[in-house]
């Protein structure tokens, strides 16, 4: 292309998902997604505190692949489900069984993450300001879930947030 | 008020003929990140890739960023998702992994939308629906691992349990088993060849243990094969992923593939008088915070699933120690039996946790037998 050629975008896309609290026992996780070719929107219902999805809504208003058109019966399938680990491949599986549409069952795992983020975000909310408290913070939430320990970079080997804690398998 | 909100905003611009350049941008209410990437058009490589953090939790955050470089020379290819989130999600950062995977696929739909710029050309009235009627699959198309629909399950008895009792060594007589290990290549997810893994199963005194693979049913034939090159009792199980998560299986033959729903593996394990056991059923509750989610054991003990089940494993190597007393005190309230087993993926790991049997098993039909009927603790083994 020529260097001159303003640089225009072929292709956008914004995705949000927000969570929200509508009573003791319920929240609501809504994942909105808006790009070129997809107008869609998901929303699942999760029961506290098990976090059990009991409700699961979603359209597509606007999508280039016919078997996004109908969610409905995709969705319905993950009522039942539980937020926490393991539920990516119950997601993917079990929409997977009705629905070749992909992207229903990412927006669905959005939500989910939507949920679990939410409560990482409150548990965060106590960490402490100063850094030397922030670090020994962080090192006791790892001490209290070992599978923390390497499950990124900032919690592998050689990482300050780590020094001093014994591996799980050693 | 929302509790939390998390935007993703993807921008591709065609940087020349072959490529797009993608930048992405992911903003919550506790990280803010961003992916500057060039993607190939032609087969979806990922060519060059940077990354740069606005808003973090730890200091340490900033390390992730070296590990991106492990996305060069990622491309179209089954399970893109699983490597992704294995080598970036792991090695670097989830949310890194999150947003990559959302460039990706935006550029996955922006080369499709250029190719279909570049048909229309000789036939302006071409919709892009048409268009994908007669579309080339593999410049586009990422196959997923298609997971298959559910399969079948039946009754339990559910012998009176006894108070649970954990136990810190091995029993005199009876028989200690790791009831739940995983080898390589049965599950993908393990790094223990199954001749390595029975090996160092008989150097630290187990008396047998149990392949539990993911949805993998071992040959009556090929286990027999084990039994014998060892010396040593290998049993055949199955963990099998369920709506409700997974579970350990024994007695049942059925080859089951994909997520069933429990009842109907229920079903199933019912019709062959097999056993069913929830395998660590509260994995992960306390990184998602279950404090402030008021999750109790009296709470958890209303879970349906736990109508379903056999059993409970109390003692699991993956999960930590609150987890599997949480677990202890849900089994202890509904009165079901309890287990343990390494949930072994390495070598080394094996023997972590097991349930001592007190009467001798020599085979599958006396396993069965021996979990119906309860008589069996969890042990802390070799932790």
């Amino acid at each position: 292309m020529p260097e001159t050629m303003p640089r225009l975008l072929c292709y956008a896309r914004s995705r949000c998902t927000s969570v929200e609290q509508i009573d003791d026992q319920t929240m609501r996780s809504t994942c909105r997604l808006q790009d070129s070719l997809t107008d869609a929107v998901v929303e699942i219902l999760v029961k506290l505190p098990d976090l059990e999805i009991i409700d699961a809504q979603g359209e597509f208003r606007r999508t280039y692949q016919d078997e996004c058109r109908t969610p409905a019966e995709g969705l319905k399938k993950v009522i039942g489900v539980r937020v926490g680990p393991g539920m990516l491949k119950i997601i993917k599986g079990l929409v997977g069984e009705v629905s070749e549409c992909r992207q229903l069952a990412f927006m669905v795992e959005e939500c989910c993450h939507g949920v679990i983020l939410a409560f990482t975000k409150d548990q965060l909310a106590q960490a402490p300001v100063e850094q030397h408290q922030n670090v020994e913070y962080y090192r006791k939430m790892i001490r209290n879930n070992i599978r923390l320990y390497n499950r990124c970079a900032a919690f592998a080997p050689g990482s300050s947030m780590v020094e001093g804690i014994e591996p799980p398998t050693k | 008020m929302l509790k939390f909100m998390r935007k993703k905003m993807v921008s591709i611009y065609r940087k020349d003929q072959e490529t797009l350049s993608v930048h992405g941008i992911l903003d919550d209410d506790i990280y803010s990140l961003e992916l500057d990437l060039d993607i190939s058009v032609a087969d979806l490589e990922i060519l060059a890739i940077n990354g740069k953090w606005n808003r973090w939790t730890t200091p340490e955050c900033r390390r992730s960023d070296q590990f991106l470089q492990e996305a060069v020379g990622f491309r179209n290819e089954e399970g893109l998702s699983q490597k992704v989130h294995k080598i970036i999600g792991r090695k670097s950062c989830r949310h890194y992994a999150n947003l990559l995977l959302e460039c990706w696929h935006s550029a996955r739909e922006a080369a499709l939308a250029a190719q279909w710029e570049e048909a229309k050309a000789g036939r302006p009235d071409l919709t892009l629906e048409a268009f994908l009627a007669g579309a080339p699959v593999s410049r586009s198309e990422v196959r997923e691992e298609k997971l298959s629909p559910p399969a079948e399950i039946s009754e339990k008895p559910k012998p009176k349990a006894k108070e649970i009792e954990i136990l810190h060594e091995k029993a005199t007589g009876g028989t200690l088993i790791d009831l739940h290990v995983h080898t390589s290549p049965a599950s993908p997810c393990s790094s223990a060849p199954v001749d390595a893994l029975i090996e160092e199963a008989k150097k630290i005194g187990l008396d047998g243990i149990c392949l539990t693979d993911h949805n993998y049913v071992w040959s009556a034939a090929e286990v027999e094969n084990l039994r014998r090159k060892h010396s040593f009792l290998v049993l055949r199980g199955n963990e099998i992923t369920t709506d409700q998560g997974d579970m350990l299986v024994f007695g049942l033959d059925k080859d089951i593939k994909g997520i069933i729903k429990l009842d109907e593996l229920r079903e199933e394990v019912k019709k062959v008088g097999g056993f069913m056991i929830v395998a660590h059923p509260f994995r992960g509750f306390l990184v998602v915070g279950a404090t402030q989610i008021g999750l109790t054991p009296e709470k958890a003990m209303e879970r349906p699933l736990l109508k379903s089940v056999d059993a409970i494993e109390i003692l699991n190597g993956k999960v930590t120690e609150r987890e599997n007393k949480f677990a202890a005190d849900v089994a202890a309230g509904l009165n079901l039996p309890a287990t343990g087993g390494s949930d072994a993926h390495e070598v080394d790991e094996v023997g972590q946790y097991a349930t001592q049997f007190f009467q001798e098993i020599k085979n599958e039909e006396d396993l069965v037998a021996a979990l119906k009927s309860g008589n069996y603790a969890p042990v802390v083994y070799r932790k």
